[in-house]
């Protein structure tokens, strides 16, 4: 009987349900780390070499840029699924020598289809007010169906040399791209926190209307969080690129929906100023480790689907009841 | 005001007939009773799928997962020797997703493009588990139920009808198909008069999955054999013939003509690709265009998801 009255006259809960309120508030993917880890040095320990980790958390990279552009869309209330269209053209540009230029003016080319597939996304959703769902989907397809019809008549080619010399340097015993996304993660929590776009973001998130009533531009929020997303897209579509070393049409399709389950996963979710940097960087790396632990024992290609789609309606049920 | 209701307008009316018109001009083939049969058979799965969206658009949700049910359906009728047997165990498929859907919607409150993405994905990977490589066999019994014709009438045509007269008598002959109405243009009210919105979502979408399961399972009896990727484009193009049907994506709008005007256009302009000799792989980029031109013609108040 030693509860006390808080200020707003509640009863104050005892330490443990603090502690227990406190840890359930987490993301979901930092309990998940852990439990996958242990699972891991029982089962398949030799995850857990050196030698491997490294080469992981290389693989996690391309899923942990993406999140960023995705986390910054889901704040406000939006979402980006043109990742997968937007990589698979990047692979194009790259790799058909369609166009016939240097490398350096390709990757240009690579930026301003970005910017410009950014842009259809921002100006479709904030001025038409279409569904950021339907409208990143139907500019995924439009995408691979163009780049698909294209390589029909033309075989695709070697990645660029020093994008395949870049996926491959180590700096200090790190794979380079883990560094990049390490490097990048910095940058965009102060991004959040500290700067006047972080804060419109989070406002725009929790309540659009009051946010609009407030005169925050609350459109060109939602646009520019679009546009990042799509750059980083292209970023992402580097990476792979240099990883593969070879122009496909199947790079990245399943990056959107990762990059969905690793936002949900890192405590992100729509309209809600919560979750920073840390939990989606934590979820990327966990579901590209959970992948290959589950490919170590034996899981396949219907098995990943199966579970990205839990994950996914687990993530977003774990937090719709959170919420009440 | 019911002119409002049915979301139907000059435009929709007039798409397909005009497309109509162009492909009868320019492509010397399209009237050939032949290539006729085609677009019928063509269309005959998405018009399905699309009634089943509609319910679903009602309630001012949308199910993406409609692809992936048509597809383990059609797996599961190719690889189940009786016939009958591999019908029941997809309608009883579509009943449990339909249900899933439903409930993650109403009661969990889940955004529906989340939740049906999600069982979209999972069903992906149950289909491929079902049957990883295109193949499995129809049984003969249900093969011909979409093809050839009964009384002259073409049998894909039949199926049509008796979708479209199911989902006429759900919408205008039933309580249920007033309360899909009713929860689609205003929830909050509808709850205050009574309709138990949870039941009616769920039934909404539970009926959109039935209709799923009917499309998958025709179309594995008109190809003969099960494919698990063979649905996969339908969840947006049914999105994009219903969005193009003048349904409106935000509830309570949309009716039966509007659907098959939608379907009819986006059918004809596959027909006219294959004719015109260009690209199938540009028919999903066509697509895509499409469904963003008729997204963006109904403009909402909401901004993002």
């Amino acid at each position: 009987m030693s509860a006390e009255l808080t200020g707003n006259g509640m009863l104050a809960a005892p330490p443990w349900r603090r502690l227990l309120r406190g840890a359930l508030a987490l993301p979901p993917a930092y309990a998940g780390m852990l439990v996958l880890l242990a699972l891991a040095a029982l089962l398949r320990p030799q995850l857990l070499s050196a030698m491997l980790l490294p080469l992981i958390a290389r693989q996690a990279a391309p899923l942990g840029l993406a999140v960023i552009g995705q986390s910054l869309v889901m704040r406000a209330r939006s979402i980006d699924l043109s990742s997968g269209g937007v990589i698979v053209a990047v692979s194009y540009l790259l790799t058909s020598g369609y166009f016939q230029v240097s490398d350096a003016v390709a990757m240009g080319l690579c930026v301003v289809l970005g910017l410009v597939v950014g842009v259809v996304n921002g100006v479709l959703i904030v001025q038409a007010r279409a569904s950021s769902m339907i409208v990143t989907l139907a500019v995924s397809m439009i995408l691979t169906g163009i780049v698909v019809a294209l390589s029909q008549f033309r075989a695709p080619g070697d990645a660029p040399e020093f994008l395949r010399e870049l996926a491959r340097l180590r700096v200090w015993g790190m794979p380079l791209p883990v560094l990049v996304w390490l490097g990048a993660l910095l940058p965009a929590a102060l991004l959040l926190k500290r700067t006047v776009y972080g804060r419109s973001l989070a406002a725009v998130g929790s309540n659009p209307q009051a946010a609009a009533l407030s005169g925050l531009p609350h459109l060109r929020v939602v646009f520019i969080g679009h546009v990042a997303s799509a750059l980083i897209s292209v970023l992402c579509g580097f990476i792979l690129v240099g990883f593969v070393g070879k122009g496909s049409i199947t790079l990245g399709q399943d990056l959107a929906l990762n990059s969905l389950a690793a936002a949900i996963l890192g405590g992100v979710n729509f309209g809600n100023g919560r979750g920073g940097m840390a939990g989606p960087a934590v979820a990327a790396f966990m579901l590209t480790f959970l992948f290959n632990f589950l490919t170590s024992l034996g899981l396949g290609e219907p098995g990943r689907l199966m579970l990205q789609g839990a994950i996914i309606a687990a993530a977003a049920l774990a937090y719709s009841l959170n919420r009440r | 005001m019911t002119a409002l209701r049915s979301g139907v307008s000059r435009t929709t009316l007039a798409l397909p007939l005009l497309l109509f018109g162009v492909l009868a001009l320019a492509a010397p083939n399209f009237l050939a009773p032949q290539n006729l049969a085609n677009v019928v058979g063509q269309i005959t799965a998405l018009l399905i799928v699309s009634l089943g969206q509609l319910l679903v658009a009602l309630v001012a949700g949308i199910d993406l997962s409609v692809g992936s049910v048509m597809s383990l359906a059609g797996c599961l009728v190719a690889t189940q020797p009786d016939p009958l047997w591999g019908m029941v165990l997809a309608l009883l498929l579509g009943l449990a997703v339909g249900i899933a859907n439903g409930l993650g919607v109403a009661v969990a409150g889940i955004h529906p493009l989340i939740m049906t993405l999600a069982t979209a994905t999972f069903l992906q990977g149950l289909a491929y588990l079902v049957l990883p490589i295109p193949g499995g066999e129809v049984a003969p019994a249900l093969r011909s139920l979409a093809d050839g014709s009964l009384w002259g009438v073409p049998q894909p045509l039949l199926w049509c009808a008796l979708c479209a007269a199911l989902v006429y008598g759900l919408l205008h002959r039933s309580r249920l198909g007033l309360h899909l109405f009713a929860v689609g243009a205003q929830a909050r009210s509808a709850q205050l008069n009574g309709v138990r919105v949870v039941g009616v979502t769920v039934a909404a979408y539970v009926g959109c999955s039935l209709l799923a399961v009917v499309a998958g399972v025709y179309l594995a009896a008109r190809v003969a054999s099960g494919d698990p990727t063979m649905g996969a484009s339908f969840g947006l193009e049914s999105v994009t013939a219903v969005a193009l049907g003048g349904v409106q994506l935000t509830g309570g709008v949309g009716s039966i003509l509007g659907v098959l005007t939608g379907a009819l256009s986006l059918g004809l302009i596959t027909n006219g690709i294959n004719l015109f000799g260009i690209s199938p792989f540009l028919r999903g980029a066509l697509t895509g265009a499409l469904l963003l031109a008729a997204v963006c013609s109904q403009r909402r108040k909401v901004v993002g998801l």
